[in-house]
């Protein structure tokens, strides 16, 4: 995936991934994708859920060593 | 969550209703809402320049403490920043402070004073209104 920005979300507890995340899309533009990676448990939800009401587009997430992984396009 | 409302009453001043009314008003402007918390009473605490550096925990809560910095959780002060820079409109209530001998400089920078009616004008047609 052509990923344009990765934020390193890592060991931070809500709100800050989604804080985090708002800031760092806004440096995009539309269509282009950050990757967001998160140790909150809750961020799961949190993104996809932000993604939702921002016009956001959760392409992908994974979760490999307890590190969750987001792919979103901005919408 | 464009053209979202969301109206808080902050009522309360310890450090759990701090993290209660910062998160959910710093989710939701992170979400693209727009966001007033209207402080009153002990709410003032959560924007007065000391005590939000220091807010109480609930009585018999003080081990929760460590809880907080082993979850790594920002500290009130660096919410009310987050706040701000995401245009979160903070409402200090004129009576309290008229009650509590408070002027408007002691609490942080940025902040509107208004009454009721203030409040009550900015929330009418808000989406969301929660009171902590």
């Amino acid at each position: 995936m052509d990923v344009n920005k990765i934020l390193d979300a890592k060991g931070l507890a809500c709100p800050m991934p989604i804080v985090k995340t708002k800031k760092a899309i806004n440096e995009l533009e539309t269509g282009q994708i950050l990757e967001v990676h998160a140790t909150d448990k809750g961020a799961k939800s949190d993104l996809t859920a932000w993604a939702k009401s921002g016009g956001h587009e959760l392409l992908k997430d994974t979760e490999e060593n307890d590190v969750l992984k987001f792919w979103i396009k901005k919408g | 969550m464009v053209n979202t409302k969301v109206a808080i009453i902050a009522a309360n001043g310890g450090l759990f209703d701090a993290y209660k009314v910062f998160n959910i008003a710093s989710a939701a402007a992170a979400s693209d809402a727009e966001v007033g918390i209207f402080f009153t009473f002990e709410g003032l605490n959560l924007i007065h320049k000391e005590a939000h550096k220091n807010l109480p925990l609930p009585e018999g809560k003080e081990h929760f403490q460590e809880g907080f910095t082993k979850a790594n959780v920002p500290s009130i002060e660096e919410l009310v920043e987050i706040a701000q820079e995401m245009d979160v409109k903070l409402i200090a209530c004129q009576m309290t402070m008229d009650v509590m001998s408070l002027e408007k400089d002691a609490f942080v920078e940025g902040i509107e004073v208004g009454g009721a009616a203030t409040f009550i004008e900015y929330a009418k047609d808000a989406d969301i209104s929660l009171t902590f």
